[in-house]
């Protein structure tokens, strides 16, 4: 069956945070509409994009919500946390506060999502190297430190920002495949569309309770 | 000597035997090659030359010439013989002949008729050929192929297959290829594959129908499966605009239900162990738990638009009939989103809380506006629980304003605002601040401004008035002006608080202005010139001169002046205590300018009348040492 684009068997849910101006949307059309918005609009409340990728032979559908950097929105984007398998947490290389706010970032991530959700650093604005103010090799800790992924990327070159996104789907995937992500439970952040026709019945198989955590 | 013959000649021509010597002297035996063989043979019949040969020449060669011509005979006899016997042959070759010509004469007449027909069947079996062809034409324009009637009859499973749409469209061509075959005369052709292709598509698209219709039940999923063939189904069903509703009914009310579902279990169940926490375990919080219902709501609308704009891909619905459906599958969630966040409202006493609440489900008004046309259920539900925020909210304020009405407090001796005023106008800063963490269009910003300030400014100020009553007039003016001063400095932080604040500037100035009279005329009164200044103001109706009126005489005067000019000395001693307790630096000035001012104006008319002789003052300069210009130079 050539179904195209439409035709996908994972759905993963993102979310992109990070402090204002750091270039959250510029990586989403980047990476939805491979081009570089030059002048991009503050983000009013929260923005949606999606994309069609393909990891280890498996077409999944990225449905990525891009959050509003201002702090007069954080209690709107703090709601979108829920149900994100994959959180992309940007930062600008060339304004130190972007990178020394993370930490607040994360707290939000670690306390919205679940424990599953791939969380991946993103350093952009890497073409402005001459401008930097934070190096690679400390974030790069940071990075370690926390457990996250992490990547330097340019939403106007367009350089590894492809890479993040896939990255993150990969991790996701792996999560799926080693059984640490369940699909059954609700809002894990991941859909799983069998490929085979299913029958009606197996739609009302509740999704297996874990035991509650907190 | 052919001259000499000549001449014999024509001498000798008449003489007949002359002529015949000369024939034969003339003859040329040596050239008569004839002669000469006809010699040579002779010679050979005579062995001897002798006379009786010489004799019988003549008769020998007689003999010899019928021995010849005897020979001749008897050899000629045969070549006859043979000649006649040929001559039988041939002719009974030709009797052969002539009988098999006959013969084919007769075979062919026999046979033409035959030729004839088989022409004929020839030319007929080409028109039939041809006949043939035209209709495997028409059959394989016309006619279904067997295993295409099966492919749409389907399979027993009832799955559908891609080919079904191919052969429904070739059905399609054919029923409307029939009109054609209607124009000519093949009418009664026509109308049999008409009916027979009705009866077909009906059939198939009761198949669809019935397939569709099953494969939208079951899209329940959180994520529905769109398959492709589902999306050809939904194109191929457009033809027949009632399956198509139906079928697209069938889809929203399975996807209704999912949303539904998956709403009620992001409220209370959460994701896998409990992260994300279930919505409604932070109902205590009503911020967040209306945030993360509302947000969950606009995930939810954006996915459902989106599959809906996968599944109708291929199809032309109208864009009333997509929003239709849109909001028809979002519908289910108005009922257990409304009933929670009316409780929250309800339940809710704080203005500052109602008004987060207010814009927050404005802001998602806007939002979710964007996805959903404006008149689904699930906008105009959010439009009704805002418009409910919104009246709580108000219904909050001008609750706190009814108790400040209600339990006015009295002025404390400072006259400094009342604690109930400070709290309100913390309570208006709370709120109006509020409204920057908002997203809401500037024209509601706008009149929601004006609407919270007329809610709490008026009863502020009221409340102002009337706890003021009490106090006399300089104390009032002096408290009044506390109070707008603080409400100022207050709204003078914010946007589209112009009107208003223009509004209190004219309060304040007319509080003011009796202000102003008052510390001029306690000055004059303190120094005892209140008398002397209201005769001189009234010295047009007097016809004494000032200085014979009782208390103006020039010692009083003089004394009177003298203090004066103590005051002078130090302006700030005569300053009325109530002015000193202005809290606004500004006002405060403004009131010693305006007040000095008057003070001058009153010292250069009561100079004026001193110096005037008309009022027969003695030793003004005495009496009034000072000139108005002086005056006004030291209290400047």
């Amino acid at each position: 069956m050539a179904a195209g684009p439409y035709n996908y068997s994972y759905i993963f849910k993102y979310i992109i945070i990070g402090d204002m101006g750091v270039g959250k949307s510029c990586l989403l059309h980047q990476f939805t509409e491979k081009k570089f918005m030059a002048d991009c609009p503050h983000t009013i409340g929260v923005e949606f994009g999606t994309r069609i990728i393909e990891v280890t032979g498996q077409k999944i559908k990225l449905q990525i919500w891009d959050t509003a950097g201002q702090e007069r929105f954080r209690a709107v984007t703090r709601s979108y946390y829920r149900g994100a398998a994959g959180a992309l947490m940007v930062y600008d290389i060339t304004r130190r506060s972007t990178y020394n706010h993370l930490s607040s970032w994360l707290t939000d991530a670690r306390n919205l999502t679940n424990p599953n959700t791939v969380i991946f650093l993103i350093g952009n604005k890497c073409d402005l190297d001459a401008q930097r103010d934070v190096t690679y090799e400390e974030a790069k800790q940071f990075a370690e430190e926390n457990g996250l992924m992490f990547l330097e990327c340019s939403a106007k070159t367009g350089e590894n920002v492809e890479d993040a996104f896939l990255d993150t789907a990969k991790k996701i995937y792996q999560n799926i495949q080693d059984g640490s992500l369940d699909l059954n439970a609700a809002e894990s952040g991941v859909q799983h569309k069998p490929a085979t026709p299913r029958s009606p019945i197996s739609n009302d198989q509740p999704p297996s309770k874990e035991g509650c955590a907190c | 000597m052919a001259d000499k013959e000549q001449g014999d000649v024509s001498s000798q021509q008449n003489n007949p035997l002359s002529r015949k010597l000369n024939k034969i002297l003339e003859t040329r035996l040596d050239n008569d090659k004839d002669m000469l063989e006809a010699l040579k043979a002779l010679s050979g019949f005579f062995s001897a030359n002798n006379l009786r040969s010489r004799r019988n020449l003549r008769s020998d060669i007689e003999k010899k010439s019928l021995a010849i011509n005897e020979e001749f005979l008897s050899a000629f006899q045969a070549v006859k013989e043979q000649l006649d016997s040929v001559y039988g042959d041939v002719q009974a070759m030709n009797d052969c002949c002539s009988d098999m010509t006959n013969r084919l004469k007769a075979a062919k007449a026999q046979t033409h008729h035959l030729m004839s027909q088989t022409t004929k069947l020839h030319a007929e079996s080409q028109t039939l050929q041809m006949k043939e062809q035209v209709a495997n034409a028409f059959l394989e324009k016309f006619q279904l192929k067997s295993d295409e009637i099966k492919t749409l009859r389907g399979p027993r499973d009832g799955k559908l297959h891609e080919d079904f749409f191919k052969v429904l469209a070739r059905v399609k061509q054919i029923h409307s290829d029939c009109k054609v075959l209607l124009r000519t005369n093949q009418q009664t052709a026509g109308l049999e594959i008409m009916e027979a292709m009705a009866l077909q598509m009906e059939s198939a698209y009761e198949r669809l129908y019935r397939w569709t219709q099953n494969e939208c039940r079951i899209l329940t999923s959180d994520s529905p499966d769109i398959s492709p063939v589902l999306c050809q189904a939904l194109e191929a069903s457009q033809d027949r605009p009632v399956l198509f509703k139906y079928s697209l009914d069938e889809y929203g009310t399975a996807r209704r239900s999912a949303v539904v579902r998956g709403f009620i279990d992001a409220l209370t169940r959460g994701g896998p162990g409990g992260t994300p926490r279930p919505i409604e375990l932070h109902s205590h919080d009503p911020l967040r738990y209306s945030g993360d219902m509302l947000a969950w709501v606009h995930q939810a609308t954006a996915s459902e638009k989106e599959y809906l704009q996968t599944l109708l891909r291929l199809c032309e619905a109208s864009n009333a009939s997509f929003e239709e459906l849109l909001g028809h599958i979002t519908e289910g969630i108005c009922r257990p989103f409304k009933v929670r966040v009316e409780q929250v409202l309800v339940s809710e006493q704080e203005a500052v809380t109602l008004y987060k609440l207010d814009n927050l489900l404005k802001f998602y008004h806007h939002t979710i506006g964007q996805i959903v046309s404006s008149d689904s259920a699930i906008l105009t539900t959010i439009a009704e629980v805002q418009d409910l925020s919104h009246r709580m909210f108000f219904n909050s304020l001008s609750c706190h304003a009814n108790r400040l009405l209600d339990k006015v407090d009295l002025p404390p001796a400072d006259l400094g605002p009342t604690s109930s005023l400070t709290q309100t106008l913390q309570l208006l800063r709370d709120v109006l601040a509020c409204h920057d963490a908002s997203v809401v269009p500037v024209d509601d910003k706008k009149q929601d401004y004006k609407q919270i300030l007329s809610c709490v400014i008026d009863p502020l100020l009221q409340m102002c008035s009337m706890s003021a009553s009490r106090l006399n007039t300089v104390d009032m003016a002096a408290y009044m002006i506390n109070c707008i001063y603080l409400i100022q400095s207050t709204l003078a932080l914010y946007q589209f608080t112009d009107t208003r604040l223009e509004m209190l500037q004219a309060q304040t100035d007319a509080h003011v202005d009796t202000l102003t009279s008052e510390q001029a005329a306690y000055v004059l009164n303190r120094v005892g010139l209140t008398l002397l200044y209201n005769g001189v103001q009234q010295q047009a109706e007097l016809q004494a001169p000032l200085s014979h009126l009782q208390g103006m005489d020039s010692i009083t005067v003089k004394s009177a002046m003298n203090k004066f000019d103590s005051y002078l000395a130090s302006p700030d001693s005569l300053t009325l205590p109530q002015c000193s307790l202005l809290l606004g630096t500004l006002v405060r000035e403004t009131l010693k300018r305006r007040s000095v001012e008057l003070i001058c104006q009153a010292y250069q008319q009561m100079y004026a009348a001193i110096t005037n002789p008309k009022h027969e003052y003695k030793d003004t300069q005495a009496i009034v040492p000072r000139t108005p210009e002086q005056v006004s130079k030291l209290l400047a």
